[in-house]
């Protein structure tokens, strides 16, 4: 933090009356840290990793983040609220099995495989606002904190996806299923073809890794869930609310909204989102996934959102904050593998950033 | 306050709430017990208590752990993180210093003594973030878990820790005391006998461990000035400030003392199952603070007893144990604990005299 606010103060060394921290650069700096960040991440290990700086590279890590991302959306969501959401790890696990598990029955019962996934993925989503429903009627009605809430649920949706599984992956699902979870929206392949959503026919399997394949579904999907996320939060009524509610919730009922009711809708939404992410990793591994207690998704995803900018005590966040959050965390894994070093630095890493982040959230407690 | 108020408009059934208010996790947990002696073939027998507190020694002193830091109004996510790196130090230590020929006896106090020195150390670093540079508790924690993840698996680089001497096996399943009924009985040693002969083991001795430092943890937070601290510090800051307590160091207390009983636990790990594992305190986060809540402490500080927190444990414990010897897979188990979290905290709020 001091070594960014030095050398940025020689960029602006006119700034008046309070020094940098007070400053319009000083500000935008610590508005967007995280984005800085990673950008110094990138140029870092490009020159660290060999072959980090490469478009696949790239895509291959928005591509295995596409659960995380997700689950950081949900997070963002709940915590500008105040709150806190622990379940969202484990519900996404819940509806990875599900889903696979509702799948296994509707091919046993002779569908054609479309209807299969369809059936199978929509099914998995609408259950999966179940336990956001609960999480959030005990957190409004019954006033019990909502750490507490949905660590309860934390353990109701692990539990009940071991059940399900019976502690092994899902396997056995269509095979369709990895092909559009894992395609890719342009194949070229220089002077022979370019073709989309699929090499053309007749392309042999063997020189699949020949063609440059460009623009993952995952990505395309996972923009625009958290575009159409950022657009609701920033622009709309749903937002304006959610953002009150974070700053005051005094405040918040004297100007007429309905808190509990909109409380019960973004623990809703937040379980949503995690099933959307649970349900696409069966697309993306073709297996339904339980959630193991060392993945710490529901964690993982409150360290993305606090280093994206929100604050815990609620009334600040930004899902594409979030994201770039979650990318932090993602290229600080990738590039250090690829540079070499022990991966477990990562974890301490993560240690170091957050705690950087709520000194920032400290020192400039009005940016939003 | 609350309670009084009722009294005078309808005392007998104020009365009753009240007491209910009281009692409830005690009838709770002995209707819980009634139900496994009858559903789970083998639990009604004296050997169940020895077996569910010999399995829950790790969650008994995390739950420990939990309470000093929710009676503050903090949470501590990195006691699992830190139980696995004493676990990991703990061996290693022990190990080495066996291995340097020091006397088994003197390589286990010696190692177990340097364990809990370092193990205190991310307690130190908590409190100093939490205490000092108002990181929140949540955040602090978290890091301290992701740095305790990161060293430990760099000590073991992926694999298991492993080495303790023959001694720490020893005493880690073994018990205070044994008795062959017609050959006499013998203290932490099994007595020679022939093969095939009933020796009755009783108490292991980690569960010793575990209930001398409840005791000493049971003294320190109801009958000294420092836990009468720890509680003022968690019902309202300002006021325990103005009142002259040292807030600050009281918090960097109770936060390196979480991270010592997590060490602790972790010993108590590496001598029960001789190794050390990086997760080996993973899925206990929701044990170690459910047990406090259901307990009745308040998330928001200024309230939680030793003795309640106890029974939270045991309410864990029995219901662990009961569902094994059912033959229910444990993944009920998280559900059940879910549910029960959940449900204490929902009638914390909603009996008398609890309105917090």
């Amino acid at each position: 933090m001091n070594e960014g606010a030095t050398t940025a103060a020689e960029l602006a060394p006119g700034s008046r009356g309070g020094g940098f921290l007070e400053s319009r650069a000083g500000r935008a700096l610590a508005r967007n840290w995280s984005a800085w960040f990673l950008l110094l991440l990138l140029v870092t290990f490009s020159f660290t990793g060999r072959n980090f700086l490469s478009i696949g590279n790239f895509q291959h890590v928005v591509h295995l983040q596409t659960l995380p991302l997700l689950l950081a959306a949900a997070e963002t969501l709940v915590i500008v609220t105040g709150g806190i959401d622990l379940s969202i790890g484990f519900v996404a696990g819940l509806a990875s099995v599900t889903a696979a598990k509702l799948m296994q029955l509707l091919a046993a019962a002779g569908l054609p495989a479309g209807a299969v996934i369809a059936l199978g993925a929509a099914g998995a989503l609408v259950l999966s606002l179940l336990p956001g429903l609960v999480n959030g009627l005990v957190i409004t009605r019954f006033r019990v904190p909502p750490f507490i809430a949905t660590l309860g649920m934390w353990g109701i949706a692990n539990g009940l996806a071991l059940k399900l599984s019976e502690g092994f992956p899902v396997a056995g699902l269509p095979g369709a299923l990895p092909r559009l979870g894992n395609g890719y929206v342009v194949y070229l392949l220089p002077g022979e073809f370019l073709s989309f959503l699929g090499p053309p026919a007749g392309f042999p399997e063997g020189r699949i890794r020949e063609v440059w394949r460009l623009v993952p579904f995952s990505l395309v999907f996972v923009a625009a869930v958290l575009a159409a996320l950022a657009f609701v939060l920033r622009r709309g009524r749903f937002g304006r609310h959610t953002y009150a509610i974070g700053g005051s919730v005094d405040a918040a009922l004297r100007a007429g909204i309905d808190v509990r009711r909109h409380l019960v809708w973004i623990y809703v939404l937040a379980s949503g989102l995690a099933g959307l992410a649970g349900v696409f990793n069966v697309f993306q591994t073709g297996i339904g996934n339980y959630t193991t207690f060392s993945a710490m998704y529901e964690l993982f995803a409150v360290a993305a959102v606090v280093i994206g900018g929100a604050s815990l005590s609620g009334g600040k966040g930004r899902v594409l904050g979030s994201a770039v959050g979650v990318l932090v965390l993602a290229f600080l894994q990738n590039g250090l593998a690829i540079s070499g070093v022990q991966p477990f630095y990562r974890y301490i890493a993560v240690g170091v950033l957050l705690v950087i982040a709520v000194v920032i959230d400290k020192l400039f407690p009005d940016l939003r | 306050m609350e309670a009084a108020g009722v009294a005078g408009v309808e005392p007998t059934r104020a009365r009753v709430l009240s007491l209910l208010a009281e009692r409830w996790l005690f009838a709770f947990l002995a209707l819980e017990t009634l139900y496994f002696c009858f559903a789970a073939e083998g639990f009604a027998n004296p050997n169940s208590l020895q077996i569910l507190l010999f399995y829950g020694v790790e969650i008994f002193l995390l739950a420990m752990a939990e309470l000093f830091v929710i009676v503050t109004g903090g949470i501590d996510l990195s006691v699992g993180y830190v139980l696995g790196l004493a676990s990991i130090v703990g061996t290693k230590l022990i190990g080495a210093l066996a291995g340097a020929g020091v006397p088994p006896a003197a390589a286990l106090a010696l190692g177990a003594a340097l364990t809990l020195a370092v193990g205190i150390l991310p307690g130190l670093v908590n409190g100093w973030l939490v205490a000092y540079l108002d990181v929140p508790p949540f955040i602090a924690t978290f890091s301290m878990l992701g740095v305790c993840h990161g060293v430990s698996e760099l000590i073991i680089e992926g694999v298991y820790a492993m080495g303790l001497p023959p001694l720490a096996a020893e005493l880690g399943s073994g018990h205070l005391l044994y008795y062959a009924p017609g050959a006499g009985m013998s203290f932490l040693a099994r007595p020679e006998v022939e093969r095939g002969t009933e020796v009755w083991e009783i108490v292991p001795n980690v569960v010793v461990l575990a209930a001398v430092v409840i005791a000493a943890l049971w003294f320190a937070l109801s009958r000294t000035r420092f836990g009468r601290h720890v509680y003022a510090v968690g019902g309202n800051r300002d006021a325990a400030l103005r009142a002259g307590i040292p807030v600050r160091r009281r918090l960097l207390a109770v936060y390196a003392l979480s991270a010592g009983l997590a060490s602790l636990a972790g010993l108590a790990y590496a001598l029960k199952y001789v190794s050390g594992k990086a997760d080996a305190g993973a899925g206990s986060l929701l044990d170690s603070i459910a047990a406090v809540m259901i307990g009745g402490a308040s998330m928001f500080g200024g309230s939680g007893t030793v003795g309640r927190t106890v029974a939270g444990c045991l309410v864990i414990a029995v219901l662990e144990l009961g569902l094994r010897m059912r033959g229910t897979p444990t993944f009920d188990k998280y559900v059940l604990v879910g549910v029960i979290l959940v449900g204490a905290v929902v009638i914390e709020r909603w009996l008398p005299g609890k309105g917090r």
